[in-house]
């Protein structure tokens, strides 16, 4: 571990964190704020930062809990949004491979958009793949730890934040900013238009179900565009 | 179900995905065989899911009320976000121009009606 451990790299990722905060804050914020309101516990708030570290799986799971859908059908949709960690690991993977298990098992935890986005330009850019990890470790540190506050600053005063700021706009303008670069290719373009016309018309299901009928709909007009293009 | 068995159940469970979706290539990198097919299916996950949460909260304005029109404010600072986050791949920037642009958008609104 101290052989790779090295700590100029790891401030180094958690000062270049600092700049994301702006909006990690905020996005906390309202996660506290929806835990409080679905009428969560403060320890199960907790839990929810602590354990799931998703701003956007927590945001889902008070939402449909409140709204009182069924468990599995929350877990469901809380892991289908999570699938882009799966994309996120396979783009790390060879950048980890060196490193010992427990190093790998504990940066996978801190696994986030923010650390993702800023670590592998990093491991791009460094020869040692020790460097890349203990940056990547001071990205994930910091973020972790001002989620859990911001997180509990908004269970317990968020609303003080007047509605008329809209602070809880900065959720769909995270997701949107993370949508804008999967939209490189005409099949990704046809599979978001397609789930954006259907997550509209199937509003009126119960338990967000749209959500899932969206998305189903969405990679169907993909696969459709996608072997349409390779006919050609 | 008890509320905190409901909450805890979700915690876990979704924890624990997350985890291992963080976890899945880093832990396994040798290739594995997925089909074609899949594999392909998966490449459209983001595109699509992301869009479907998206979406709802920038055109629903209220409860099964759509609005298309340059009076929706989130309409709006959606689309200036959107040409933020086409441009600079930016997440923080694209943040900040979406709030930004609702803000004034809000502020026309209220000063015009």
């Amino acid at each position: 571990m101290s052989r790779i451990f090295s700590r100029p790299d790891f401030l180094a990722g958690a000062r270049d964190m600092v700049p994301t905060l702006l909006g990690i804050l905020p996005f906390g914020l309202v996660c506290g704020v929806g835990a409080q309101s679905a009428g969560a516990s403060v320890l199960e708030s907790i839990g929810l930062s602590a354990l799931m570290f998703s701003g956007a799986a927590q945001i889902l799971a008070t939402q449909l809990l409140a709204a009182g859908a069924p468990v599995a059908v929350t877990i469901l949709t809380c892991f289908v949004v999570g699938l882009r960690f799966l994309m996120y690991s396979a783009a790390m993977a060879p950048h980890l491979k060196a490193l010992p298990t427990r190093w790998r098992h504990a940066l996978a935890f801190v696994l986030t958009d923010q650390s993702f986005a800023a670590t592998i330009r990093r491991f791009r850019e460094s020869e040692d793949p020790r460097n890349g990890a203990s940056y990547f470790l001071g990205t994930g540190a910091l973020l972790w730890g001002v989620w859990q506050a911001a997180c509990l600053a908004g269970y317990w005063a968020g609303n003080l934040i007047p509605v008329a700021w809209s602070l809880d706009f900065v959720v769909p303008l995270c997701f949107l900013a993370l949508l804008v670069p999967t939209l490189e290719d005409h099949s990704s373009r046809i599979a978001a238009l397609a789930a954006g016309i259907a997550v509209v018309l199937f509003d009126a299901l119960p338990m967000r179900l749209s959500l899932t009928c969206a998305g189903l709909v969405g990679i169907a007009a993909g696969l459709i565009a996608a072997r349409r293009r390779s006919a050609r | 179900m008890s509320s905190a068995l409901a909450w805890w159940t979700v915690i876990l469970a979704v924890g624990a995905l997350n985890y291992l979706s963080r976890l899945s290539f880093i832990a396994v990198f040798a290739r594995i065989d997925i089909p074609p097919v899949v594999a392909r299916a998966l490449g459209f996950v983001p595109a699509a899911m992301l869009t479907a949460i998206v979406l709802p909260s920038i055109v629903f304005v209220a409860p099964a009320t759509l609005q298309f029109s340059y009076t929706n404010p989130k309409l709006v600072a959606a689309l200036v976000a959107a040409l933020v986050a086409w441009r600079t791949q930016s997440v923080v920037g694209t943040m900040v121009a979406g709030m930004i642009t609702l803000w004034i958008a809000q502020w026309l609104l209220r000063v015009m009606h």
